[in-house]
């Protein structure tokens, strides 16, 4: 309520659906600012170009082939949606175990989800080359299509996260219903990581894919990076002066990543011991993933393991790991790592055909990459235009004691009802 | 009021040096409720994972079957399994109905001599994109002593090597059809006569079939496919096609008119058998019968409905 007053005091504010946009803030921006929001737009320009030469020429101007049905898109669909959940993991352990610690991150690392999964659904949307028979996904969906699924719960989960941030910004339904709402989304994002590693994971043409290990390790890979971009965000948003944060809680965050981080590493060595233990190798997997190891494709692969070491070093070091320089190394180590995998896990389908045949290397054609880059600027953008005019900062203690205070209702308003209504 | 106690997650324990607030209590709690979310979450994904609980009735009831020892006719089995999967009722609009014709092929692998001539016979029949890089059958060339896709050759230049051997690959038309799971919308079935095909029109061009087929047989026509005038033949789609994938669908426009497929007629040397297993008087079912025949990647549990022979 006392912030709603200095807000209400404050000119350029404006009200709509019952949060306080900060218009004024835009108003007050530096050039730096608008520069880097230009650069934006015309990424997303040159995106939007791109894919409308998709939508006219057809699938030809991407590098996706028969050999490499998927590409670019896929990669970054499994990277988005995956740090779209991990950071909602963290933003529900306030929820959930307690971690008072994290309560400051919970607005971003909520936006962030709504974000990252809107582009995801995005670059999905975008690779169909024959979208404007979207429709049928709803007039006859194939219940044995784990697609329907992905789909769908991706969908879903985007809603969920926008309403799941409104909810927050608003202070509607108090601690009650931001806690209920974990209770929706934190299941519904691990039903999107399963059924999206099922998309991998439920075909037996694909050697590589095939393994009932991808869901957990998918679970493990979403969290680790979901925490390093957390991290990584909470720093940037404290360097602009948008929130800030107390060391302690990013000392915790580097823990929690340290462990995630090893669990992940320890689920692919799992994984290549079994491809590759005398008694179980089969030459469908070998033939594929040596190709991975010592092939054309080792340049995908390795840095995984690489990069993901590193990480693991420098965060699970107890004498260093509260210097920021450290915690920001490793999980910018981390987020790229993932980024080799997820890149990995594509090709890793497509490398050897089904009939054993080698494909060369995919790389992305020009409108791909523009695609892609059109929708990681559009993302950008939202963030960049949130931390602006957005209430991110988590009110402090004491003002919301139970979060009904926040609440943005009419001030004669009774507490417990406006508490209940909801 | 305990809904109230479960929300306020405020300390009741101990405080942390660092200001970290956990409780027992609240960890405990915790804990518990998110084993359920947990739960929550891979229950739904575990309960689709199985094609079985998502087919539609025909295809769960005849799933799984299993010729009975003893049974007088060993194709009965096979033929009882393919059934019509996601058929939308009504045929596929460029081919007559299916009749009562149970369709498959068998390809004699000792005489394929991989001349490739039914490859191209296919591209003309089909209306197969001559710029579109793919062809609806896939001849291998093999080492011998195994049938290793690994090491096999599909751009071999040189056919009839006696070092070598040569199987070809196509629309297997499996009886559980993993591309015909995959479709999320449903525009491609299995007609009742066993033969796969693809609504062009309804496609959305995402192409989780080509991932799920075990075969690599469905192609993308990234471009338009282009057909000499004089060349295309007017009972197969050609614009239609375009940014969709295709298959073999057994010359569906031919074999339901009495003929044979282009592959079968154009191959001089007889490797290719195709009929009607519902006829035990044919071919084909007189060759799975009498001669030792097998599938390729038989341990999918795909039931293709080509066998190999030789």
């Amino acid at each position: 309520m006392q912030m709603t007053d200095v807000a209400a005091s404050q000119t350029g504010i404006k009200r709509f659906i019952g949060i306080d946009w900060n218009i004024g803030a835009l108003k007050s921006a530096g050039s730096r600012y608008w520069a880097f929001v230009s650069v934006l737009a015309i990424l997303i320009t040159l995106g939007v170009l791109a894919w409308i030469m998709v939508l006219t020429q057809g699938g030809a101007v991407m590098a996706q082939r028969d050999g490499f049905t998927w590409g670019l898109w896929f990669a970054n669909y499994m990277y988005y949606v995956g740090l779209a959940a991990g950071g909602l993991v963290v933003y529900a352990s306030v929820h959930l175990f307690g971690a008072e610690q994290f309560r400051p991150l919970a607005r971003l690392a909520v936006l962030l989800a709504a974000i990252l999964t809107m582009i995801a659904v995005l670059g999905d949307l975008t690779d169909l080359v024959r979208i404007w028979r979207i429709y049928w996904f709803a007039v006859t969906p194939n219940l044995s299509a784990i697609f329907v699924y992905t789909g769908s719960a991706a969908g879903i989960y985007m809603l969920l996260c926008f309403f799941d941030l409104w909810v927050l910004v608003t202070g509607t339904g108090g601690e009650k219903l931001a806690f209920r709402m974990t209770l929706i989304a934190l299941p519904f994002a691990i039903y999107l990581h399963t059924t999206t590693a099922f998309v991998l994971a439920l075909n037996k043409s694909r050697e590589l894919w095939s393994t009932a290990v991808m869901v957990p390790i998918f679970l493990t890979s979403a969290i680790a990076s979901g925490i390093a971009l957390l991290m990584i965000a909470a720093y940037i948003m404290q360097r602009f002066n948008v929130l800030e944060f107390k060391a302690s809680m990013f000392r915790s965050l580097s823990t929690m990543l340290a462990m995630v981080i090893i669990m992940d590493l320890f689920l692919l060595v799992v994984e290549i011991a079994f491809v590759y233990w005398p008694s179980s190798a089969k030459l469908g997997h070998t033939v594929r993933f040596t190709e991975f190891l010592v092939g054309p494709y080792a340049w995908t692969f390795l840095p995984v393991l690489i990069l993901g070491s590193i990480a693991f070093a420098l965060l699970a070091r107890r004498k260093t790991r509260h210097l920021p320089a450290v915690q920001i190394t490793g999980s910018v180590l981390y987020v790229v790592a993932i980024y080799f995998k997820r890149y990995t896990l594509m090709s890793m389908g497509f490398a050897v055909g089904p009939l054993g045949q080698r494909q060369a290397p995919y790389l992305p054609s020009l409108v791909e990459a523009l695609i892609a880059i059109g929708l990681l600027a559009l993302g950008v953008l939202f963030v960049t235009i949130a931390a602006k005019i957005l209430p991110l900062r988590v009110p402090l203690e004491g003002h919301g004691e139970d979060g009904v205070s926040e609440h943005a209702g009419m001030p004669g308003e009774p507490l417990l009802e406006s508490g209940a209504a909801l | 009021m305990s809904q109230d106690r479960k929300c306020d997650v405020r300390p009741e324990g101990a405080t942390a040096p660092d200001g970290t607030t956990f409780s027992r209590r609240s960890f405990l709690q915790g804990l518990g409720i998110a084993a359920g979310v947990v739960a929550a979450g891979v229950v739904p994904a575990v309960l689709v994972a199985s094609p079985a609980a998502a087919e539609d009735g025909t295809a769960t009831a005849t799933a799984g079957a299993v010729a009975p020892i003893g049974s007088q006719d060993p194709l009965a089995a096979i033929i009882a399994a393919d059934q019509p999967l996601n058929y939308p009722g009504k045929p596929v609009y460029y081919a007559d109905p299916a009749g009562k014709e149970k369709w498959a092929m068998v390809i004699d692998v000792k005489a394929c001599v991989g001349c490739r001539k039914c490859v191209y016979a296919c591209v003309e029949e089909n209306n197969i994109g001559r710029t579109s890089g793919f062809t609806l059958i896939q001849v291998l060339e093999m080492e011998p002593g195994k049938i290793d896709l690994e090491t096999s050759v599909l751009d071999y230049e040189e056919a009839g090597r006696p070092d070598k051997w040569y199987m070809p690959v196509q629309c297997m038309q499996c009886a559980h059809p993993p591309c015909v799971y995959g479709c999320p919308v449903q525009a491609t079935w299995k007609e009742p006569d066993g033969i796969v095909v693809i609504d062009y029109d309804k496609c959305i061009g995402c192409r989780n079939c080509m991932i799920t087929c075990p075969y690599g047989a469905r192609h993308f026509n990234w471009v338009h496919p282009e057909v000499p005038k004089d060349e295309v033949n007017p009972k197969v789609p050609l614009a239609e096609k375009a940014w969709t994938p295709e298959k073999c669908t057994f010359c569906i426009q031919r074999t339901r008119n009495g003929k044979t497929t282009a592959c079968v007629e154009a191959c001089p040397v007889g490797a290719r058998k195709f009929g009607d297993l519902n006829d035990p008087e044919s071919e084909v079912s007189i060759l799975l019968k009498t001669r030792r025949v097998w599938r390729l990647k038989e341990e999918e549990s795909t039931e293709p409905m080509i066998w190999y022979v030789g």
